[in-house]
């Protein structure tokens, strides 16, 4: 059964989306790292450097096998993937965008969720209402420790993306070899559709957000599925 | 007890309905709403407060930093600080401060601060705050999971620069520099006092309390809400074997000061309104930049809802006058209702520098020098006898202030 390695986005990973699921049950056996910070577990300290982020990541990835993987990455997990295939392209057998972070257009920043207290953020990732996997994120530790962890995997993404989710990877997207899907939310706000055009276009999710997999899960996972079958 | 007399620097002239058509004071503020003649007399007549203040007898003079902001006029308080160094000859000069980790590289903290100290002859106090969030992550965009550990390394580097000897190479996590040699060192040696301003943060006590440096609990909600600040921070003070001295702590306190209590409370009103419901009005998502807060502190956060209840109240507007009375926000009245109130408090919480804020909103020059000179003459004096068994150790070398300075006299 060949193996997906799935890397989470900007509000971390609390179970496997629906899309994804849809993957799953297509006979893929889909893998995600446990990458600390976003595991919400004590102790973290955000790395001094990015570049500090892929030894984390890249370690993570390693405890899980070997590879190669088709690797789907979505939201801050698609700007990992993509910086995955291009500097470790052996272990990536073709890669899934789904409106990957990693670029910016200041004409059209779109929102600044980090602009706003942590208990609104979550409506701007969705078009539709936000899932119970996120309403209930890290709930399942208790009532004093389930903020703690929630913080923890917030400062984890936002050290990786701050400002602007902007590092650079626009110059590097050339050495992108292996075949790819870009996927992009028509509604999502937080990383506008438009920077599509920086990853030299995308097919557009109708009536998604940015967290596509769960305002689209049939669309999205259909579209998965059949990319990875022309792979294989 | 040393008396220092704290300038926000507020803009005066915030419409009315601020509040209402504005999402916030800070960070993304209209720039148009600010007018450059407004400015330029502001800045001549709060300067000219505080040169005042020293003449009216406080002990130090205190200025501070902040970006994007409609109640901080003061990017750059070094700039502020170099003009009291020539004008004033007694008060301590104190900067609280620079946001280390906003200065690349943070040397030109050591070599700015090192001229502020050399230019009055030894009267400089050394801030070194964080800076709030609103400053340093969305106004400068610093990432706030790394802030604290590139402003530590910061303080290092600039410590070593004031006291060493020699030329010297720093090989730090943030900066990296062949050659350190700041030209001039501080006229104090090894370097001015520093005193740390602090939030409440659960790390920011230990790391003053292990580093001997001053605590300043630096809040605009008073004496009462403080409490828990206070109390965590002199727990870490005995925690870490060392003596409660209380010059280890400044406080910052808004007062105004009249004839009676019925003249404070007609005078003080207006201004106090100001501040609260239009210089304070924070969009709250730029308090909560995710790292900003440590582990530690965010978990202590979840158990106390005392900041977050004032915040909360902030965020929607709705302090009264008899708010911000009742629960020690401003501390009005006649001279000796002020004295009375600000000795209990300043003996309860053991405080030795207390940073008085007389000028705060969009209070007028005439009534901030009335202000001013009502607390130097009329308050001071007696409270300045307070803690007076303990040494400050951390009182700036050359600093002396103190007394009321006759300038017909010299």
């Amino acid at each position: 059964m060949p193996d997906v390695l799935y890397l989470f986005g900007i509000y971390g990973h609390p179970e496997l989306s629906p899309a994804m699921k849809a993957v799953e049950a297509a006979g893929y056996n889909v893998v995600v790292p446990s990458v600390p910070g976003f595991d919400g577990k004590s102790g973290f300290t955000a790395p001094e450097q990015y570049l500090d982020w892929y030894t984390i990541w890249w370690d993570a990835i390693d405890a899980l096998g070997s590879g190669p993987y088709h690797v789907v990455g979505a939201s801050l997990g698609g700007m990992v993937a993509a910086e995955l295939a291009i500097l470790r392209p052996e272990i990536v057998t073709s890669v899934s965008l789904l409106a990957p972070f990693g670029t910016f257009d200041a004409s059209n920043p779109g929102h600044d969720i980090y602009a706003e207290v942590s208990a609104k953020r979550p409506p701007y990732l969705f078009a539709k209402d936000v899932p119970d996997a996120f309403v209930n994120r890290f709930a399942e530790l208790g009532p004093e420790e389930f903020p703690v962890a929630r913080y923890l995997c917030d400062t984890a993404a936002a050290n990786m993306l701050w400002p602007f989710g902007e590092r650079g990877l626009g110059k590097r997207l050339h050495r992108i070899t292996q075949p790819r899907l870009t996927l992009w939310g028509e509604l999502d706000v937080v990383s506008p559709v438009g920077l599509a055009q920086k990853w030299g276009g995308a097919e557009v999710i109708a009536g998604a957000g940015h967290l596509m997999e769960w305002d689209a899960p049939e669309e999205v996972g259909g579209k998965l599925i059949e990319f990875l079958a022309a792979q294989d | 007890m040393k008396m220092m007399w704290f300038h926000l620097m507020p803009y005066p002239d915030l419409p009315e309905n601020f509040n209402k058509e504005n999402r916030s004071v800070w960070v993304d503020i209209d720039p148009a709403l600010f007018d450059a003649e407004v400015m330029a007399d502001t800045y001549d007549k709060y300067i000219g407060q505080l040169v005042f203040a020293e003449d009216c007898g406080f002990d130090g003079i205190c200025v501070n930093e902040h970006h994007n902001n409609g109640y901080g006029l003061m990017p750059s308080p070094n700039l502020i600080a170099s003009i009291l160094a020539s004008k004033t000859s007694r008060a301590a000069i104190t900067v609280l401060g620079n946001s280390v980790a906003l200065y690349n590289p943070p040397v030109r903290i050591a070599e700015e601060f090192a001229m502020l100290d050399v230019m009055s002859r030894g009267r400089l106090v050394a801030g070194f705050p964080v800076g709030t969030a609103m400053d340093t992550c969305y106004s400068y965009s610093e990432n706030p999971g790394t802030l604290r550990q590139k402003y530590a390394e910061g303080i290092d580097l600039i410590r070593q620069a004031w006291s060493a000897e020699k030329v010297f190479a720093f090989n730090g996590k943030f900066t990296q520099l062949r050659t350190v040699n700041p030209v001039p060192r501080p006229m104090q040696k090894p370097g001015p006092p520093i005193w740390i301003p602090g939030g409440g943060s659960v790390e920011t006590w230990d790391y003053c309390a292990q580093n001997d440096f001053v605590y300043g609990a630096l809040t605009y909600y008073g004496y009462k809400q403080v409490r828990e600040t206070v109390g965590g921070f002199w727990d870490r003070v005995d925690a870490n074997g060392k003596d409660r001295n209380p010059h280890r702590l400044a406080l910052t306190q808004f007062i105004g000061v009249a004839d009676t209590d019925a003249e404070a409370q007609k005078l003080y009103r207006e201004p106090a309104e100001y501040f609260f419901n239009r210089s304070l009005h924070v969009h709250p998502g730029y308090t909560d930049a995710p790292g900003y807060t440590t582990e530690a502190s965010t978990r202590a956060k979840y158990k106390s809802q005392v900041r977050a209840t004032v915040r909360a109240k902030q965020a929607n507007h709705d302090l009264t006058w008899e708010e911000m009375v009742e629960n020690g926000y401003v501390v009005i009245g006649s001279p000796d209702t002020v004295r009375e109130t600000l000795e209990a408090a300043c003996t309860e919480l053991n405080v030795g520098h207390l940073c008085t804020m007389l000028q705060f909103g969009n209070m007028s020059d005439e009534l901030t020098r009335y202000n001013t000179q009502m607390f130097g003459d009329k308050v001071a004096p007696a409270l300045k006898t307070l803690h007076a068994g303990w040494d400050d150790p951390w009182w700036p070398q050359y600093a002396v202030g103190g007394t009321r300075y006759d300038k017909a006299r010299g």
